[in-house]
This record gives structure tokens, C-alpha cells and sequence, in this order.
């Protein structure tokens, strides 16, 4: 469901509503899959920012328009408004803050009175951290009301893809639905003038001395 | 490598919990789309990996001079079968989506990364958006060795599109012509296609053959 002052495609596309407490990762995780970043600067949502997110399956493309909403109560907005005609949701949580699974099923009820019976995946995100406060078997809600659960670490990318492929397999019906390399268009010719190198030459200098934001972190997926 | 260690042990404990994650819990809720099967295409089917290496790739964010994470997966050099170009395409693993594609150009230096052994940088017109746009990139390699071997690769590249397009510079000329013949004889094709539907329905099977033919002709010019 696109918002009127966005581009509709000709490719299915779904709603996705994610909610959650303030500060568990909502906008983290999706700006992890739009441009790759990981922001560890929290700026808080004021209302909904929606953002389209393209997927490449075996049954061709389709769009999560991700309604990423403010988690912080006063930030809050029209809540109610932002959940209509939503057909998937994403309720995320922060594995090292109690508070944020014990509200859990404040978000599931609000949720679940305006969106019946739409497919939802529970996310304990931040299982990168050490010290967690919830452990993976202290999650129990998502067995009382039929939601999937993943742990997921929008740091380390840990599961990140794995509440998309949920949804779009329960959206689509398709247990074997599956993500597949999107295709790789040729690039076209370039020609860059002596001027343009130059300038590059200095930009390279410059930016070789700025230190990589996870030089410490080993681990490759 | 002693280091590493204890990280993939956490990795693999965390892979096991969401093992047992993954079991579906069941949620029963109707699919809302149905979508077929349809024929993929990774668009790199006319090209030869000259190089396949697990990579993070970064961005340089002039404005708030600092590299941004821009996706982690396989970075591949991947050499053209007919023309002989070589591109450079880097998906993120697990969505499989395109995060750099950019063509290799004689222009192009790389340079080492100050702070940091494994990686190297470089300027390039990404088209990973399917738009150019001017890029500052750095790949971080998950050993020294990669890194060097990816950097001695791509120069090479870069200096053998040197030679090529020196020798091609003669030539040019030529291509153009034979371009814009082939132009002709694709329009003349298609008026010959339509022509023949008008006839008869019988016409469409002699085409395909006649294409080959023309194409062989081509070829041997």
C-alpha cells in the first residue's frame, strides 16, 4: 500500500507495519536493508517515515512498503492510522532491555485490533551485544499467539533477511519461495577526463586516512 | 586466526537457537497474492568470474567525510566471454541484492586503506541502482592476502583495458560502421517479421533461421 505521493510499481506489493519500543532498532534495521549503513546515532522516529524495500524471489519481485513507526509514546502520532490496511508486521524488541519484551504484548494488542489475522514476526533484535537480559528461551509470547520469532542483529546482520522471507512466504502462500540473485544490468561506458581523475585522486587520499566505522569487527557472513 | 575462533563458536551457538526458531509456529493466515514461477536471471550469464571473494564494501559520505557501511556478501571481477570487458559486481549474501557494479576502466588506481591492511579503495560510476552515480568505495577483505590479491587483480584488469582499448582505437571507426549496419538490418528484420505475419503464419518459423544466418555474416565481416 503506497502513500499517494509515492510511485506505485507494477510488481506485488504489501503494507509492513513495525512497531516496538523506542530505541529496540525498528529504523536501524530497515536502514540497514535500504543502503546497507548501520547507524548507531539514536535519532528517535517523530510518527511513520515509510520506505519501499525491493526483494528478488524465484516468483519475481516484490515490495515491502516498511512503515517504520515511533516507538517513543510521545513521538507516537496517529498510531491507529498508521496500522490500516497494514498486511504484515514486524513487533521488534531489544534483547538487553526487559522492558521493551514485557511490552511486547501491548504492541501485539493495538496491533492486532485494527490489522485481523495478518501474518506477524516477532523480532528479538541486538543479539550481537553480551550481556543480554532476555535469553533466547525466555521468549514464550510468540508460541501463545502463533507469531514467528527470529533473533536478529541488525549489527552483524545475524537473521536480518529472514523476517522478509517469512512474510513474503506466508503473503504468497509459498513455503519454498526463496530470495535469488537479482540481475545485474551492464553498466554503461563511462569516460572520465583528466580533470575528473585528478580530483578523485586528492578524494581517495583523503578519504584512506578516515578509519572503516567497524574496523574491530572480524566476523564475514 | 586464534582470535576468529571464539567468534564463529558464538556464531554457530546463535545459528542453533534460530534452528530451532525457524520451525514455523504455525500461524495460520490466507495468502493474499498469488505468484507464479518465473525464469531468473542474474543478468551475469555472458561472463566469467575472474576472481570471487567474501568482502564488506563501504561508501565514502563526503559531506560528513566518514566511510558508511554499504553491504556485506561476495565481490566478484567478472570478464565479459565476447567482448572482454570486466566489471566489478558485489552482492550482499542472503538477499543476494547488487550493492556495487561498475565497469573496470583503464582510469581506475587503487589505493591502500591507511588505517587498515586488509582493505583498498577506489572512485568508480556505480550503477547498482540502475542509475550512474560517482562512488568512493572500500572493500575490507577478511585476510591480508585477499586484499592483495584482489588489488593485483584489478590492476591488471585495469592495465590490460589500457592495451585493449589502444589497439581498439584504430579500429573504432570500423565498429561504428558495422554498428549502425547491423542497426539497418535488425529494422529491416522486423519489417520483413511483420510483413510475413500479414502473409502468412508459416513465416515465423523461417525467421529464427534466417537471424543466425545474418548474425554468422556479421561475424565474419
Amino acid at each position: 500500500m503506497a502513500l499517494p505521493n509515492q510511485q506505485t510499481v507494477d510488481y506485488p506489493s504489501f503494507k509492513l507495519v513495525i512497531v516496538g519500543d523506542g530505541g529496540t532498532g525498528k529504523t536501524t534495521f530497515v536502514k540497514r536493508h535500504l543502503t546497507g549503513e548501520f547507524e548507531k546515532k539514536y535519532e528517535p522516529t517523530i510518527g511513520v517515515e515509510v520506505h519501499p524495500l525491493d526483494f528478488f524471489t524465484n516468483c519475481g519481485k516484490i515490495r515491502f512498503y516498511c512503515w517504520d513507526t515511533a516507538g517513543q509514546e510521545k513521538f507516537g502520532g496517529l498510531r491507529d492510522g498508521y496500522y490500516i490496511h497494514g498486511q504484515c508486521a514486524i513487533i521488534m524488541f531489544d534483547v538487553t532491555a526487559r522492558l521493551t519484551y514485557k511490552n511486547v504484548p501491548t504492541w501485539h494488542r493495538d496491533l492486532c485490533r485494527v490489522c485481523e489475522n495478518i501474518p506477524i514476526v516477532l523480532c528479538g533484535n541486538k543479539v550481537d551485544v553480551k550481556n543480554r537480559q532476555v535469553k533466547a528461551k525466555q521468549v514464550t509470547f510468540h508460541r501463545k499467539k502463533n507469531l514467528q520469532y527470529y533473533e536478529i542483529s541488525a549489527k552483524s546482520n545475524y537473521n536480518f533477511e529472514k523476517p522478509f522471507l517469512y512474510l513474503a512466504r506466508k503473503l504468497a502462500g509459498d513455503a519454498n519461495l526463496h530470495f535469488v540473485e537479482s540481475p545485474a544490468l551492464a553498466p554503461p561506458e563511462v569516460q572520465i577526463d583528466l580533470a575528473a581523475q585528478q580530483l578523485h585522486e586528492q578524494e581517495l587520499l583523503q578519504a584512506a586516512a578516515q578509519p572503516l566505522p567497524d574496523d574491530d569487527d572480524e566476523a564475514f557472513e | 586466526m586464534a582470535t576468529t575462533e571464539p567468534k564463529l563458536e558464538n556464531r554457530e551457538e546463535e545459528e542453533e537457537a534460530a534452528g530451532a526458531d525457524d520451525e514455523d509456529t504455525g500461524a495460520q493466515v490466507a495468502p493474499i497474492v498469488k505468484l507464479e514461477e518465473v525464469t531468473v536471471s542474474t543478468g551475469e550469464e555472458n561472463e566469467d568470474p575472474i576472481i570471487d571473494l567474501k568482502a564488506k564494501l563501504y561508501r565514502f559520505d563526503k559531506d560528513g567525510n566518514q566511510w558508511k557501511e554499504r553491504g556485506a556478501g561476495t565481490v566478484k571481477l567478472l570478464k565479459h566471454k565476447e567482448t572482454g570487458k570486466v566489471r566489478l559486481v558485489m552482492r550482499q549474501s542472503k538477499t543476494l541484492k547488487i550493492c556495487a557494479n561498475h565497469l573496470v576502466l583503464p582510469t581506475m588506481t587503487l589505493q591502500e586503506h591507511a588505517g587498515n591492511e586488509k582493505s583498498c579503495l577506489w572512485h568508480a560510476p556505480d550503477f547498482a541502482d540502475g542509475e550512474l552515480k560517482d562512488e568512493l568505495f572500500c572493500l575490507r577483505f577478511a585476510s591480508i592476502e585477499n586484499c592483495k590479491s584482489f588489488m593485483e587483480m584489478f590492476q591488471e584488469v585495469a592495465e590490460s583495458q589500457k592495451k585493449e582499448e589502444n589497439e581498439d582505437g584504430s579500429t573504432a571507426a570500423g565498429l561504428l560502421e558495422k554498428l549502425s549496419v547491423e542497426d539497418k538490418k535488425s529494422e529491416d528484420k522486423s519489417e520483413d517479421k511483420a510483413e510475413d505475419k500479414t502473409k502468412e503464419g508459416d513465416g515465423k518459423d523461417e525467421n529464427p533461421s534466417k537471424d543466425t544466418e545474418k548474425k554468422d555474416e556479421s561475424a565474419s565481416d
